[in-house]
């Protein structure tokens, strides 16, 4: 597209006298250029690679040695390595008698608070593409939860779900809508609802611009296309809108998947009062294994660890692998 | 073009993937050549690594301590404050990258006997020290015959109860045994308006020392010589009494998920009759002075004279080579009775050596708790396994309120024998 417009003509080619000769040292001519601009020499890339590989290695590939190497430890409670371990952290996790529990929770917690968010954020995206007066406003306001320190929100729900002077609770009860307060952190039918909420919260206002980005990019004269077609607008947000939001759904669902998975600070905060693992989830419960568990293991936590990073990469590959499924079929 | 891109998207992920699994890779980081002090040549600088009691007073202690401690001995104290919350994770974070600190204050201290790790007070206590802490600390700091837990504090629980509230409900004297006790809860929760009788902390920030100050006054014991008797009958009585409590409803709502912080929380926002509270709550209720409390010994089931729960932290000294003449000056210095009483006195809490006891006497508020800090008891913290028992209690302790007192109480002595 810039290119016809803005290339200057090759003296080469314009001003040669014979085609034939004028062509040749023309070709020659691009090749070398295309090997000056092209082509370094290896050392001189690896110059150049050299910051962003030593990041690599030193903040992602080094510690990811050292937690395997700490996984196939032995330690003991005060941290102190008292030799090899082999595989027995490994299947000491797999034995644990919660994992189960674990495990479900973690799916629960995954797929409610991803899913969630996803549907409202369609929806407040859709609303927050309009224009209207205090828009800007409104915008600056969605990013407000997400700016704010994940800790610092959870702890701001702790107050809010209290029991005795929770504000929720004192909307209800005042509004008749409950004779009794709720326990939400303490009753288990209500603690992972509780925990969903949050969690939705704080993943609304990143999910919200992504889409509002993908709005953005779809092109008007497809819209009016369809519109003077006769589509009724719910035809055209299924058939059009849907279908061109696509990259964004995928890189929201895969990013909030991580992140939702590996929250730390929501399951944390809010079920510190909870004995046991009931609502743990992986993450979690890699950290009471370290340091509030009565097995006390950094050797076990660091194989809950190595899991957790396993277990995370195949969902997503699995997840990947169904959207270019759907891609091929649908050709 | 959208292979590409997906390239793109997977690389990004597995990058992710990676990065997050590294992050859980820094508290589980193996042993590394990090170790400080050369062999055999004398350490000039020590490192401390201090619990935060409280955000005002302990930096400002141990900064102007670090101070005298290099104008008065030549060496140089470095100085790091942790938060209760994180000091665990550090410490063992620390150890497992074999850069321990010289001098670490911490809860517990048998594991790292164990483990050899730290210096007895043969080489780093002076003995004129030694002689001047309480007996029964020296006795509970003693492992397999060698004194490690150096005391840096200490705590003894009292009773707490609402003057106003018991006024209220027609209650003249604080309870002197668990029927009198239940009776008055019975009588604050009848007042309505969301009273409650008795907060009772189960969850799993403090449950182990709510349950020691309970057992203790039932006659009852962690661990009798070398034999474990958690779940011995009077222990099962003790706990089938809490139970009785929460489902008389005379407790505030869902003890066994109710932490300490929480409980003083309900007491000092004057809700409940009586809690089980240490000097630090009184400071915090005299600051605020809305609740007209008072503080009376414990209750026993029986009548009998009560027991007290005492606590103490630890300050342990970490064997590394060359360091043991700065550690012992620090020690030295420390418990200067100018030195550890300010300290104390600062953060509200107890005396821990016998000189300290006779300081503070002058201070009628704190007269409760001396007179049975000498004969309080503790909790086996002078055997390792405890320190991996303590956390089964936390977790596990407040299932025998909603379940059966017995099977928990079972499942923790199963625990304790299996060594934790």
């Amino acid at each position: 597209m810039t290119e016809s417009t803005t290339v200057t003509p090759d003296p080469a080619t314009t001003a040669g006298s014979g085609r034939g000769r004028s062509r040749m040292p023309s070709r020659a001519g691009r090749r070398r250029r295309a090997g000056r601009i092209g082509q370094v020499h290896p050392l001189v890339a690896l110059l150049w690679l050299a910051p962003a590989l030593a990041l690599i290695l030193g903040v992602v590939l080094y510690p990811a040695i050292k937690l395997f190497d700490a996984s196939r430890g032995e330690y003991s409670i005060t941290g102190l390595r008292k030799g090899d371990a082999g595989w027995t952290n490994y299947t000491k996790v797999l034995e644990h008698p919660d994992l189960g529990t674990v495990l479900r929770n973690t799916v629960v917690w995954v797929v409610a608070v991803v899913a969630i968010t996803i549907v409202l954020s369609l929806a407040l995206a859709q609303f927050l593409s309009k224009s209207f007066p205090g828009r800007r406003f409104v915008r600056w306001a969605v990013i407000i939860p997400w700016a704010a320190s994940l800790v610092i929100t959870s702890q701001l729900f702790v107050l809010l779900y209290d029991y005795n002077y929770g504000i929720i609770n004192h909307v209800l009860l005042s509004l008749h809508l409950i004779g009794q307060p709720i326990d939400f952190l303490g009753d288990d039918s209500w603690t992972m609802f509780s925990m969903v909420v949050v969690g939705v919260f704080v993943s609304l206002p990143f999910t919200i611009f992504v889409f509002i980005a993908g709005l953005g990019a779809i092109p008007e004269d497809v819209m009016e296309a369809a519109t003077v077609d006769g589509a009724s607008p719910w035809q055209r947000y299924r058939n059009i809108t849907l279908p061109l939001m696509r990259p964004a759904l995928m890189i929201a669902t895969v990013l909030n998947v991580i992140y939702v998975f590996n929250s730390f600070p929501i399951v944390y905060t809010l079920n510190d009062r909870n004995p046991g693992y009931l609502h743990d989830t992986t993450i979690t419960f890699m950290y009471k294994l370290a340091f509030k568990s009565q097995e006390k293991d950094v050797g076990m936590s660091a194989a809950a660890g190595i899991f957790n990073v396993v277990l995370i990469l195949v969902v997503v590959g699995i997840y990947l692998k169904i959207i270019n499924w759907r891609e091929e079929t649908s050709r | 073009m959208t292979s590409t891109k997906k390239s793109v998207v997977v690389a990004g992920v597995a990058i992710a993937g990676l990065a997050l699994g590294a992050c859980g890779g820094g508290t589980g980081a193996g042993t590394s050549a990090g170790a400080s002090g050369g062999s055999g040549q004398e350490v000039k600088t020590i490192k401390l690594v201090a619990a935060e009691y409280s955000k005002d007073h302990t930096k400002a202690f141990w900064d102007a301590f670090a101070k005298t401690y290099n104008q008065k001995t030549g060496y140089t104290l470095d100085v790091q404050v942790v938060s209760w919350d994180n000091i665990d994770q550090q410490s063992s974070t620390m150890i497992q990258n074999n850069q321990a600190p010289d001098i670490l204050n911490l809860n517990a201290y048998a594991s790292y006997a164990k483990d050899g790790l730290l210096y007895d007070s043969d080489t780093v206590l002076p003995a004129a020290v030694k002689s001047d802490i309480l007996d029964t600390f020296v006795k509970y700091g003693t492992y397999q015959g060698k004194f490690y837990g150096f005391p840096d504090l200490s705590s003894a629980r009292a009773f707490f109860y609402n003057k106003t509230l018991f006024k209220q409900a027609g209650i003249n004297e604080p309870p002197k045994t668990w029927a009198e006790l239940e009776d008055d809860a019975k009588k604050i929760t009848a007042l309505g308006n969301g009273n409650v009788g008795y907060a009772l902390p189960l969850g799993p920030e403090e449950s182990q020392g709510e349950f020691s100050m309970w057992l203790f006054n039932n006659g009852g014991t962690w661990k009798d010589g070398t034999k474990w008797t958690i779940n011995s009958d009077k222990n099962v009585e003790t706990l089938t009494f809490l139970k009785k409590l929460a489902d008389e409803k005379v407790t505030q709502n869902n003890p066994a998920r109710t932490n300490r912080a929480d409980a003083f929380d309900l007491f000092k926002s004057g809700k409940a009759g009586m809690v089980i509270g240490f000097s630090p709550l009184a400071g915090a209720l005299d600051a605020d002075k809305k609740v007209d409390y008072g503080v009376a010994p414990f209750p026993s089931n029986d009548g009998s004279p009560s027991k007290t729960f005492g606590v103490t932290d630890y300050l342990m000294a970490f064997k590394k080579p060359g360091n043991e003449k700065a550690v012992k000056a620090f020690y030295d210095l420390y418990y200067q009775p100018d030195q550890v009483n300010t300290f104390i006195k600062a953060e509200g809490f107890l005396p821990v050596t016998k000189s300290g006891v006779q300081q503070f006497q002058s201070d009628p508020k704190l007269k409760v708790y001396l007179d049975t800090l000498p004969n309080a008891q503790l909790t086996p913290t002078d055997d390792p396994t405890w320190d991996k028992v303590k956390l089964a209690v936390q977790q596990n302790l407040g299932g025998g309120i909603n379940g059966s007192p017995k099977a928990t109480l079972d499942g923790l002595q199963k625990t304790a024998e299996n060594g934790g």
